[in-house]
């Protein structure tokens, strides 16, 4: 028996993780070819969005109990995670396509028409705008949730998208350069920094805004980041290593600092994920529910194991 | 997901059987075929439950074919409390019983045979039958715990002993030491739509109880110091006018005594003995008597006091004869026994023992009301005015810890053979130490049970019972009611079991006893006998069930008008000549709770908090259903109740294991933090074992089900000057203790 | 067509679990899934004055589902007399209804990987008879009824009674009801 895992645990964080910088990864490769110029992030930038989608496919199907019934998630046209889903699936479409547009490969016929170049960005920047941003949607829509409810989260996860696709993209860049105009890749350290600080400020505004929020439940959960079982984790891991220090490191004009700050940033946008998902996990309790629940067998209690009716 | 069975199926029938999972009874409808039970659910025209089952009752099925169910008799083949049993025809082991009794019996005389029992479960009758015709007068049960005192202490002073309640027109309850919320609650639900139409609730309660959160008025007194309450009760209704003059002037005797004798006892003077204030004392008496007519409930607190619990029952009995509410409409009622049909009594043969065995009778002589001695005096008042007489199985019974301490020591006597039956003696008597012995030491040794438990773990042969759904029932509180409800069997035993009332019977007749003295086969014969007088035109037990099921007699207010009370004077006595001839207070003394902070001061430095063991708590009965899945896993550990201030004090947080410790010894329960409870009194649950745990006996390796490790009876005490002086009965509430926290390295596989 | 509802009477419960337990029993539910809990809120106070009222929860077989919303299989299913249920082999238990409820009222079978969930007894109640938390209530402390008959129980008693919804203010709308 297991009274464990009856809510989201850490593979939908890592699929969060994944779509999530996948999907920006999308948009800034489309705004950059249709602003800035053609081939202006890097072929694997364009290729490792689209993968990560899928890898975070592969963790979310992961996380079903019937894993092998994944398709059926398609089924409900009213229910958001259905909504995200195609969105995904259009998404990673796109996402493959726009990057073939960069291989020289003879049978990609296609690869010449600026036009269809274009659409494929723009529906790419719309699709991967949705994938990058529906995870906090679907987050901020949990009444029950307490750290998760409101709009706030939605645009955490925005950001953090876009802090993570900048970095993947900036070492993508660092593996295979970009063609053209490489200012643009450049400059994504500048960027990053400057995302970086604002999540930071975020944050902490977030934090403070739930410790003073509207319910106790929305203070307590807080309080479980500032102070509790989550502090450590989020002060060290997810402020300093994957905010403040990648942040410092972006205002050192050096190749391995940018790298290094990419590097931590992802891992940033990780821990940020697993924290929040796992904090969500805390619902608004009736009055007398949680210790009711506290005191229900964990499952290593010994009776349990006995073969008992 | 719903798995209802198909009912409409042919050959389904149904059968008005009974849950006895607690002495409530409810009724219950099974659809059995092919002498199988399909399903059960509560049956909506049963009185007291209409349609409702609680945890246990809902888990029937589960219960009657559990894997952990002892299904065969077993012969023990191994070390006593090894756990290696043999599996034997049920003929083979009664013989080989049989065989043994008979020479323990001509050894050392049929007194050295003992039998224990629990709470009312089965046909305890026919134990009695087979003790009387055997020749053995130590029959005892815990039941001391359980209304058995309070009967007799009622009866000495009034005749018979109220609980049948009139609710219907009552306008005051007083719950003393009861919470049927958790205890009884068929009859929860009647307090409750009475509430609605204005019945008063009074709750005398140390605990904020699912009952004290209801009701009107809380007293939560000092545990065990009930006595000072109620003598105080009586100083305030007699001091400031609140008796009912009529009623004690034509059927009271003795006013002027007690007038004299309560004097002292103002709610000031109880105040500091029950850390109720006068204010909260005075508002319970003057609620209770002004609200007439009005009911005090028994509850089993007062029983488990210990010292005080005899004089506590008194008090509580002069109250309700001061103000006259006692057998009029609304109020406590002296149903008499049974006039309609046989009861109890007339089926356990008392006229079998001979006298001088009678006199033999472990404890007798110290502990007279509930033994031969004050058993006797009662019946034959109550002969006079009611005809008939109490149930001995109960009301006349060996004193139980002592029997036990005779096995382990042979004083007064070798004690040399216990069969235990419906009872788990190591989880549910006193002083589990001083039973624990016994059974070590036992030299013979039987149980009837459903399961293994740890103290059938001690037997030579533990017999396979049959169950409420495989056995008729008559339901009449101890054979003492005027009404009875009956149950017929749902089906007939599984397996190789056999009901009570069949082992007794058997065991007899390889002793010797003959047909005449057991003249009935199954135990529908024998409920036939006694329901036959009634005069229904029915050619069965089961017709009777099918038929008409209750037999509530016409119901008779102010019988003392007419016969008065069953007393040498023919009144309530205020002043009992009965027990002063018994060589008791004739007015209720005080005594000090069993261990108080006054009496025992050195005691009290080292055990500073007050400790109250047990009380019903849901899903359990007492050491029972701790195997079935679904009720564990609701409460899969025991809990005491402690204040969260004294918790802070000694460091313990919510959920925590601590230790409980007397001076008898100490056992660890985990914290429940709740402001419901006195910051000096700690509750803790009381029977608890793990049948998940080795039950082999601890020197043999095992961990003998755990029974030593969360019980609350390791608590208790039972020696001769902690037990009731009237009836024996002895100390579970009201005692001193402390607790600790429970270190880490001593906290692995606790569950 | 009928709007099921249960109106819990608070004056009445006495947190017994047997709800609990009826409901685990009859519906063979596995050992960890609690479809009813019955909670205790309270005591309040400090000694001795204390209040204390016992809360069984349920599916609260919400108006506005939040549940049904989140599911993106249409496993989640609110039929139109307002039971919502699960259909079983359409669900792939991606959690995302057991994070939608705010009521804690669904659960993972992890023997299946489906999520499972108090259906109101519905095979019962379609058959006219009351769900087993209800048959087994002795204390009458849960009301089965119709919302849309004016003349019901359970109308009675939430309008004499001002009954109230838990956690109202999320807009669930609640087809159970509190009283007392
Ligand atoms: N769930 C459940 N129900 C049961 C049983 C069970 O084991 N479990 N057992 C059945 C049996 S055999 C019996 S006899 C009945 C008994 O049922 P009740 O007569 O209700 O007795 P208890 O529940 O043992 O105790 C009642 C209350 O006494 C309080 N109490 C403790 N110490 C004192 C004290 O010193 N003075 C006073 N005044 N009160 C005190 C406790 O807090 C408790 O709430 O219940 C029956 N029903
Ligand atoms: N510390 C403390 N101790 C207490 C109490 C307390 O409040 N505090 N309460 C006391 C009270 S009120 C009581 S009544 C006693 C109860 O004491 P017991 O009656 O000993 O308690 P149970 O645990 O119910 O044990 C009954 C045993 O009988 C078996 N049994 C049940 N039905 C039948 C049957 O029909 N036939 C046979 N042969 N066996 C059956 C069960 O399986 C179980 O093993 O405990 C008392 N002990
Ligand atoms: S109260 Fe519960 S255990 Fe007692 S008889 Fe009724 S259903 Fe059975
Ligand atoms: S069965 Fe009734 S009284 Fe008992 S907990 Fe459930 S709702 Fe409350
Ligand atoms: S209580 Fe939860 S599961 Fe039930 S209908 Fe409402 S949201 Fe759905
Ligand atoms: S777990 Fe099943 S019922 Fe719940 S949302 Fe997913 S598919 Fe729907
Ligand atoms: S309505 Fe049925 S399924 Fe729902 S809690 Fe009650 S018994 Fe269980
Ligand atoms: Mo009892």
């Amino acid at each position: 028996m297991s009274a464990k895992h009856q809510t989201w645990g850490w593979m939908l964080a890592v699929d969060f993780f994944f779509a999530g910088m996948g999907g920006a990864m999308l948009v800034i490769a489309g705004l950059a070819d249709l602003f800035v110029g053609r081939d202006s992030v890097s072929l694997l930038g364009s290729v490792v969005g689209p993968l990560a989608m899928c890898v975070g496919c592969g963790f979310l199907i992961l996380e079903l109990g019937r894993p092998l019934q994944a398709w059926r998630v398609f089924m409900n046209p009213k229910a958001i995670l259905t909504f995200g889903a195609w969105m995904m699936t259009f998404a990673i479409i796109f996402g493959f396509i726009f990057a073939s547009f960069a291989i020289d490969f003879s049978l990609f016929f296609w690869r010449d028409s600026a036009l269809l170049r274009h659409l494929v960005a723009i529906l790419m920047v719309v699709t991967g705008l949705i994938v990058a941003t529906y995870p906090g949607v679907l987050l901020a829509r949990h009444k029950g949730r307490p750290f998760w409810v409101g709009p706030g989260i939605m645009g955490l996860f925005l950001l953090s998208s876009l802090v993570t696709a900048f970095a993947a993209h900036y070492l993508c860049g660092l593996i295979v350069a970009p063609r053209n105009v490489p200012y643009l890749w450049e400059a994504m350290p500048y960027v990053l920094g400057a995302l970086l600080f604002a999540q930071g400020l975020l944050w902490c505004g977030y934090l403070w805004i739930k410790l003073s929020g509207t319910s106790k439940s929305e203070a307590a959960s807080a309080k479980r980041w500032i102070s509790g079982d989550q502090s450590q984790q989020f002060k060290l891991a997810f402020l300093f290593f994957g905010t403040v220090a990648p942040l410092i490191l972006t205002l050192i004009p050096l190749t391995m600092a940018a790298a290094m700050a990419a590097v931590l940033a992802l891992f940033g946008g990780v821990t940020m994920r697993l924290l929040t998902v796992n904090s969500g996990n805390d619902r608004t309790m009736i009055p007398g529910e949680a210790i009711y629940r506290s005191r229900l067998p964990k499952g290593h209690e010994k009776f349990l194991g006995k073969a008992w009716l | 997901m719903s798995t209802d069975v198909n009912l409409e199926q042919e050959g389904v029938e149904v059968k008005k059987s009974a849950c006895y999972f607690c002495h409530q009874n409810c009724g219950v409808l099974a659809h059995v075929k092919d002498n199988k039970v399909l399903k059960i659910e509560g049956d909506p025209d049963f009185p007291t439950n209409q349609g409702g089952l609680c945890c246990r009752g809902n888990i029937a099925l589960k219960h009657l074919d559990h894997p952990e169910r002892v299904n065969y008799p077993l012969k023990r083949v191994g070390k006593r409390g090894e756990g290696k049993w043999q599996q034997i025809p049920w003929d083979q082991a009664i013989a080989e019983i049989a065989s043994r009794l008979s020479g323990i019996r001509s050894r050392f005389g049929a007194e050295a045979v003992a039998t224990a029992g629990g709470t009312q479960r089965t046909d305890d009758w026919a134990r009695r039958r087979f003790m009387n015709l055997f020749g053995s007068p130590n029959g005892f049960h815990n039941a001391h715990l359980c209304w058995i005192p309070t009967f007799m202490v009622e009866t000495a002073i009034y005749g018979w002993c109220p609980f049948d309640l009139d609710l219907g027109a009552s306008r005051c309850i007083v719950l003393w030491g009861q919470n049927p919320g958790a205890s009884g609650m068929p009859e929860a639900h009647h307090i409750t739509d009475l509430q609605e139409k204005g019945l008063k609730v009074i709750v005398i309660d140390p605990r904020f109880t699912e009952t004290a959160a209801k009701a009107d008025l809380w007293l939560p007194l000092r545990p065990g110091s009930d006595l000072a309450l109620a003598l105080s009760w009586l100083h305030v209704i007699i001091y400031e006018g609140l008796w009912d003059q009529q009623f004690v002037d034509e059927h009271c005797e003795g006013f002027a005594e007690l007038v004299e004798h309560v004097e002292p006892f103002s709610p000031e003077w109880a105040a500091p003995l029950t850390w109720l204030t006068p204010e909260q004392i005075r508002a319970g008496a003057h609620m209770y008597a002004t609200n007439k007519p009005g009911n005090i409930q028994w509850g089993t607190s007062v029983d488990q006091i210990g010292r005080p619990a005899g004089a506590t029952m008194h008090a509580r009995a002069l109250l309700r004869a001061l103000t006259g509410n006692l057998d009029c409409p609304g109020a406590d009622l002296l149903t008499g026994p049974s006039q309609d049909y046989l009861t109890d009594e007339e089926l356990e043969g008392n006229q079998y023992l001979p006298e001088e065995q009678k006199a033999k009778q472990i404890g007798s002589d110290k502990f007279k009301l509930v033994s031969w001695p004050g058993y006797s005096k009662i019946c034959e008042l109550t002969k006079k005015t009611w005809g008939k007489v109490p149930t001995a199985e109960w009301m006349c019974e060996a004193h139980p810890p002592s029997v036990f301490r005779a096995i382990a020591s042979g004083d007064p006597y070798p004690v040399k053979a216990l069969l235990i039956s419906a009872t788990n003696p190591l989880a549910s008597y006193g002083e589990t130490d001083v039973v624990l012995e016994a059974l070590r030491s036992v030299e013979f040794m039987v149980a009837c049970d459903y399961w293994i438990t740890p103290s059938a773990m001690f037997a030579d042969y533990i017999m396979p019972i049959a169950g409420a759904l495989e056995r008729p029932i008559i339901t009449n509180s101890y054979g003492c009611a005027d009404f009875m409800l009956t149950s017929q069997r749902a089906i007939q035993p599984m397996y190789e079991r056999r009901n009570d009332f069949n082992f007794w019977r058997d065991l007899g007749t390889a002793l010797g006893q003959t047909d005449e003295q057991w003249p009935w086969k199954t135990v529908e014969e024998a409920y036939f006998s006694a329901i036959k007088p009634i005069g229904y035109d029915v050619e069965s037990f089961d017709e009777f069930v099918e038929r008409y099921r209750f037999h509530f007699p016409e119901r008779e207010y102010f019988k003392y008008k007419r016969q008065g009370f069953a007393t040498p004077s023919g009144k309530v006595e205020l002043y009992s000549s009965t027990l002063k001839e018994l060589g008791l207070p004739p007015l209720p003394e005080y005594v000090g709770p069993s261990e108080n902070e006054i009496d025992h001061p050195e005691l009290a430095a080292k055990f500073p908090l007050v400790l109250t063991t047990g009380g019903g708590f849901m899903p359990f009965h007492h050491s029972e259903h701790f195997q079935v899945k679904d009720l564990r896993f609701l409460r899969h550990s025991p809990f005491m109740d402690i204040n969260p201030e004294t918790a802070v004090e000694l460091g313990i947080e919510d959920g925590d294991w601590v230790w409980i410790e007397t001076a008898r010894g100490r056992m660890k329960q985990r914290a429940n933090l709740t402001s419901g409870i006195h910051p000096k009194v700690i509750f803790t649950q009381r029977c608890w074992w793990y049948p998940e745990k080795d039950m082999r006996d601890i020197p043999l390796g095992g961990q003998l089900g755990g029974a030593l490790e969360s019980n609350g009876n390791i608590l208790t005490c039972t020696q001769d000057d902690y037990c009731d002086p009237y009836s024996g009965t002895w100390a579970n509430r009201g005692l001193l203790c402390r607790v600790y926290k429970v270190e880490e390295a001593e906290l692995k596989e606790v569950i | 067509m009928a709007r099921y509802a249960i109106v819990m009477d608070t004056r009445r419960c006495i947190g017994c679990h047997s709800c609990t337990v009826a409901c685990k029993v009859h519906n063979e539910l596995p050992t960890e899934m609690v479809y009813n809990p019955v909670v205790s809120d309270g005591p309040h106070g400090t000694f001795p004055n204390l209040s204390m009222r016992f809360l069984p929860l349920i599916c609260m077989h919400c108006e506005n589902s939040p549940c049904v919303d989140a599911c993106p299989t249409g496993a989640s299913i609110q039929r139109e007399d307002g039971i919502v249920y699960v259909e079983d082999k359409k669900c792939v238990g991606c959690l995302s209804c057991v994070m939608a409820c705010p009521y804690g009222a669904r659960y993972m079978n992890h023997e299946t990987g489906a999520v499972n969930k108090c259906n109101l007894c519905m095979d019962r109640v379609d058959q006219g008879l009351v769900p087993h938390c209800v048959a087994t209530c002795h204390q009458k402390a849960r009301i089965f009824g119709d919302l849309d008959d004016p003349t019901s129980e359970v109308n009675r008693l939430i309008n004499e009674n001002n009954g109230v919804q838990l956690l109202g203010e999320l807009g669930t709308e609640p087809h159970i009801y509190y009283i007392g």
